[in-house]
């Protein structure tokens, strides 16, 4: 089955860095991983992402995308809602999917069949894409690519990586994220969970950073 | 409470109530740590706790370790209702592996689930989901460091926010806490065994107990 072209080119523009969410302003608590030299080469930030998307909020956020993109009905995306910011280990984190949600919501809005006001992230992308009828697989994998993405920005300007280095590490997690986007089509929020709990200490740590580029 | 059995087994079906009525105070703790063992294959062993606190009363949940042995399958599901002017305290203290002898977890399931509310809402949500080479797992640098000890804490009060610096200035490089609401403090640490987690936890814990931290906790 091919995908409609059409409906790639939607995807491929909600999940781009150039969409308004400020995707570019969150680092997932990785600021402080790279001061406390907790991940501080190419081969070290390869491995913490491949630990946030596989143990947590990457598997996490996909399971919580296809679950509204099956029940974006008023009263399930609610509770889906309260459930992913109840989630939020830490404030920052809770900003993160809370803010790019709200910004990806007003945007998306304005342009597509969608009215959505005010939905964590993955809640808000698996509902506009059920809403404007894009497939759920390409969904997942946009956005778990999308996520890693970010991530590898975050890197490249707070390792420091080489764009190249960091590129490749990207590449290299693209097969990851194919496995994640097919496991969460058929998850449900009773296969939550996570593992990342450095990742969770160091969004706390970086409350009190003393210099910090990023908002979490 | 106590295990009269000596331990959690694939198939074991474990539930525990408690309720703290409105003006009450119960504090809830283990005789010594649980163990959940080996599994046989194809059993998980399943625990359920159900908690409730009303208004002006105190619950304080307080369990010594839980050490997770290697090829355990253990899923446990905690969820607390709490009235809005109730107080809660809860640790959850983990050890992965008898690191005594030297023991890793290189197979196992372990998936424990949290949901508190507060006047119905949902406050927090946390699911720690472990399993297959979970030593292996715990090696990395978002998940464990290669610790093999970890406690999570909540506490729900309306002084929560004046424990938050003390609580920063007592944690190590592996430990966080924050405030997630003006009344909700988190924290969460990891130490390399069970032994540096007590020596971080203890002065936490008989600080939010207001040192009523119960005896079992020192034998």
């Amino acid at each position: 089955m091919t995908t409609d072209p059409a409906a790639l080119l939607t995807l491929a523009q909600w999940l781009s860095p150039a969409y308004p969410v400020g995707a570019f302003s969150y680092s997932h608590g990785l600021e402080w991983s790279v001061q406390s030299a907790a991940v501080s080469d190419a081969a070290g930030f390869q491995l913490w992402l491949s630990d946030v998307l596989e143990h947590g909020a990457g598997r996490n956020d996909a399971i919580l995308l296809a679950a509204a993109y099956r029940d974006p009905s008023p009263s399930a995306l609610a509770d889906l809602n309260d459930l992913a910011i109840a989630m939020s280990p830490s404030p920052e984190r809770r900003l993160e999917t809370v803010q790019q949600g709200a910004a990806f919501c007003r945007t998306t809005s304005a342009i597509w069949q969608a009215e959505l006001t005010d939905l964590a992230y993955p809640v808000a992308v698996g509902a506009a894409a059920r809403l404007s009828d894009l497939p759920l697989p390409e969904t997942l994998l946009m956005y778990l690519h999308g996520f890693a993405g970010n991530l590898t920005a975050a890197a490249i300007r707070l390792v420091p990586l080489g764009q190249t280095e960091g590129q490749a590490a990207l590449a290299a997690l693209a097969p990851l994220c194919q496995q994640l986007a097919a496991e969460a089509q058929t998850q449900t929020t009773d296969d939550l969970g996570s593992a990342c709990f450095l990742a969770d200490i160091a969004s706390m740590k970086h409350e009190t950073q003393y210099s910090r580029l990023f908002r979490s | 409470m106590i295990n009269s059995a000596g331990g959690i087994t694939g198939g074991d079906r474990f539930a525990v109530e408690a309720t703290a009525f409105s003006g009450a105070k119960l504090t809830v703790t283990t005789q010594a740590a649980e163990r959940a063992y080996r599994a046989q294959p194809g059993e998980t062993a399943r625990m359920e706790t159900r908690l409730a606190a009303e208004d002006g009363a105190a619950l304080h949940w307080l369990p010594q370790e839980t050490i997770l042995y290697d090829a355990c399958r253990y899923t446990r599901s905690l969820r607390a209702e709490l009235a809005a002017g109730a107080r809660f305290l809860m640790v959850e203290p983990l050890v992965f592996g008898r690191t005594g002898m030297g023991e890793t977890l290189t197979k196992g399931l372990f998936h424990d689930r949290i949901d508190i509310r507060c006047d119905g809402q949902r406050l927090f949500y946390d699911s720690t989901r472990l399993q297959g080479d979970i030593a292996a797992t715990l090696s990395g640098a978002a998940i464990g460091g290669g610790a093999a000890a970890m406690a999570s804490l909540l506490l729900v009060a309306p002084d929560a926010e004046t424990h938050l610096a003390p609580l920063r200035a007592a944690l190590p490089d592996t430990g966080g806490a924050t405030l997630l609401h003006p009344d909700v403090l988190y924290m969460r640490l990891l130490a390399e065994d069970s032994f540096e987690m007590r020596k971080t936890l203890l002065p936490i814990l008989d600080r939010l107990t207001g040192d009523g931290l119960p005896l079992a906790w020192r034998l």
